[in-house]
């Protein structure tokens, strides 16, 4: 069995499952964010009605809606408080960065757990080796809060094996949205895909993160990377090793995944997922010279350290083009903290940046980032969906923090490898 | 309605709709009979105004992409429409129809079969659509047991108890399945 058929396995009480099996499992982790959460509150006070099997497996994080516009989102806040006070579930307040980074770095999610959230990007904790999907409301309030299980139909599995070395230049960004692209929008439905190759082992933990993260993407159940002694270290120092213990996973030869896709890196070009769809990726010489009026380092894709570091690298000293507005929106507390104390935040300060506080950033734009009719962005988001941030006419390009910090610098889509657009 | 066969008016809906456009974010505060008249207002703005009890729909390639918010459903379920035929659908979509209680069939080659206001007969169980201009029958991708129990047994939060009970038998090893 695979990393997500041991997992799924034990959780179901079973010594063995299959691809096609249906399981009723045992949920280690349950993630939902305000709006999420209050929808969820309000299926379960209207048609549950029964105690919480286990409030600690619970936690909700305020990261979409970080600091409320109006009276209704207020309200929404304070009925997310009321209804996590009320179950003794944990709450992380506004501030305390995007829900899957909070999570992971808050030492909630480790190996060998299963782990649901309402959020469609909670896949990317394949990353530390957990079994995580995104299931609806109406399976947290129905199953997970009363009994403390979820049904999943055990998934065949894709094997994604990447090798090669980046060209300078390229990051794990553009390896993951080039990725998207070649997988395609819904090309690998109801699978888990696996990662593997010389080229993703040879990643640091939040690198690698960037690529469950296009699970949703490609329509895929989950996403894993075989944990390794980089993920064992980081979940050892949160503690949260407790589910790896006894997991019975067999090593890669002996097993037998639906497909495998082989890719090398090396010839990848910097890219950037244009409008309509995450899956409009093409070589950034294709946009070069369109010109922006937004650019953020935020939503789920971005706002990490490696992130904040890249763009202070290209913008200290130098100013961010007038036409422009460079919102940064770090991940985490923990990462703005690091950012501080790297000077990052002065220098990109002085730069013309603006900070905002640890959240999933313009993300749907709940509190910052609507765009007008005509207006362009270009973000370390997860999504372009025309109408997810503002009007509907406005244009959504998602980079690296790389090709989002030079794009800030020069006022249009600019490949940072060269010194002007 | 009980062996989930229905006839119908159909209406179409494009490729690769994320759920944010089924039903955007912000009409989730509105009450459901009145959010139901915004369903896919950027992709089909007559659907809303003038889909009527009964009706089906039929859309395109991966069907409730992006975010996997069960409200997208409950919004279409609030419009009348009897069931929904698509290419194919994004998994948090196709887990949330049946957990919530609204039939889907993925049906591929389904969209060049018809036209907007086609009259057509879905049999899920069978996983057929008959277009009834043509004739027509195209062949959808079968629904698993375990879907059609849940759905025929008023959704995910009605058969839980069951669900549980029966897996509790299984776990204890006390059934002879």
């Amino acid at each position: 069995m695979n990393l997500v058929e041991s997992i799924l396995a034990r959780a179901s009480g079973r010594r063995k499952v299959a691809p096609g099996d249906v399981v009723i499992a045992d949920v280690d982790r349950m993630i939902m964010h305000d709006l999420s959460g209050w929808i969820t509150a309000k299926v379960y006070e209207e048609k549950v009605k029964k105690p919480l099997a286990r409030p600690d497996s619970v936690i909700m994080v305020f990261d979409h809606l970080f600091s409320p516009p109006r009276e209704r989102e207020a309200d929404v806040l304070k009925t997310d408080r009321e209804w996590a006070a009320k179950y003794g579930i944990k709450l992380l307040d506004c501030g305390n960065g995007n829900i899957h980074n909070a999570v992971a770095r808050g030492g909630f999610i480790g190996p060998g757990m299963v782990v649901v959230g309402s959020d469609s990007h909670t896949p990317v904790h394949g990353a530390l080796g957990a079994f995580a999907a995104a299931i609806g409301n109406d399976c947290h309030a129905g199953m997970v809060f009363p009994y403390g299980k979820a049904w999943f139909r055990v998934p065949e599995t894709v094997r994604v094996e990447l090798s090669g070395t980046l060209r300078p230049g390229t990051t794990p960004r553009d390896i993951a949205l080039w990725l998207t692209a070649q997988i395609g929008e819904g090309g690998a439905v109801y699978k888990a895909l696996e990662f593997a190759g010389p080229f993703i082992e040879g990643l640091d933990l939040f690198d690698r993160w960037l690529f469950p993260l296009i699970t949703v993407d490609v329509g895929a159940k989950c996403a894993y990377i075989d944990p390794d002694e980089k993920v064992f270290q980081f979940a050892r120092e949160l503690g949260v090793m407790g589910h790896w213990e006894g997991l019975d996973v067999s090593p890669p030869s002996a097993r037998r995944p639906e497909s495998v896709l082989r890719f090398d890196v090396s010839k990848i070009e910097p890219q950037v997922a244009c409008p309509p769809t995450v899956g409009n990726v093409k070589d950034i010489n294709a946009v070069v010279g369109h010109k922006i009026q937004w650019a953020e380092l935020g939503g789920h894709g971005g706002g990490r350290i490696e992130d904040i570091r890249m763009a202070a690298n290209i913008l200290k000293n130098k100013s961010v083009h007038p036409q422009v507005r460079f919102n940064v929106v770090p991940c985490s507390r923990g990462v703005f903290t690091q950012a501080l104390q790297e000077g990052l935040v002065q220098q990109l300060h002085e730069a013309g940046a603006l900070w905002f506080p640890p959240s999933t950033g313009s993300n749907q734009s709940i509190n910052m980032g609507a765009m007008a009719a005509g207006e362009s962005m270009i973000s370390t988001h997860a999504r372009n969906f025309p109408g997810r941030n503002g009007s509907a006419k406005a244009s959504m390009y998602l980079a690296s923090a790389q090709t989002v910090a030079a794009s800030a610098l020069h006022g249009c889509i600019t490949d940072a490898r060269g010194s002007t657009p | 309605m009980s062996n989930f066969n229905f006839s119908g008016k159909c209406w179409v809906a494009g490729d690769y709709i994320p759920t944010d456009q089924i039903i955007k974010a912000d009409r989730v505060f509105l009450p459901m009979a009145e959010a139901a008249k915004f369903v896919l207002e950027d992709d089909n703005p007559e659907f809303g105004k003038h889909v009527a009890p009964g009706d089906i729909l039929v859309a395109g390639k991966h069907f409730g992409q992006s975010s996997g918010r069960a409200v997208a459903v409950k919004a279409l379920i609030a419009t009348g429409i009897s069931c929904l035929v698509a290419e194919s659908f994004a998994r948090t979509f196709y887990r949330n129809a049946f957990e919530v209680g609204l039939p889907i069939l993925e049906a591929p080659g389904i969209r060049a079969a018809i036209t907007q206001g086609d009259q057509l007969h879905v049999d899920l169980p069978g996983g057929t659509v008959t277009v009834l201009r043509t004739g027509q029958v195209i062949k959808g991708n079968p629904i698993p047991a375990f879907l059609l129990e849940m759905l025929s047994g008023g959704g995910l939060i009605a058969v839980a108890p069951q669900l549980i009970e029966k897996d509790n038998e299984a776990r204890s090893g006390n059934t002879q399945s």
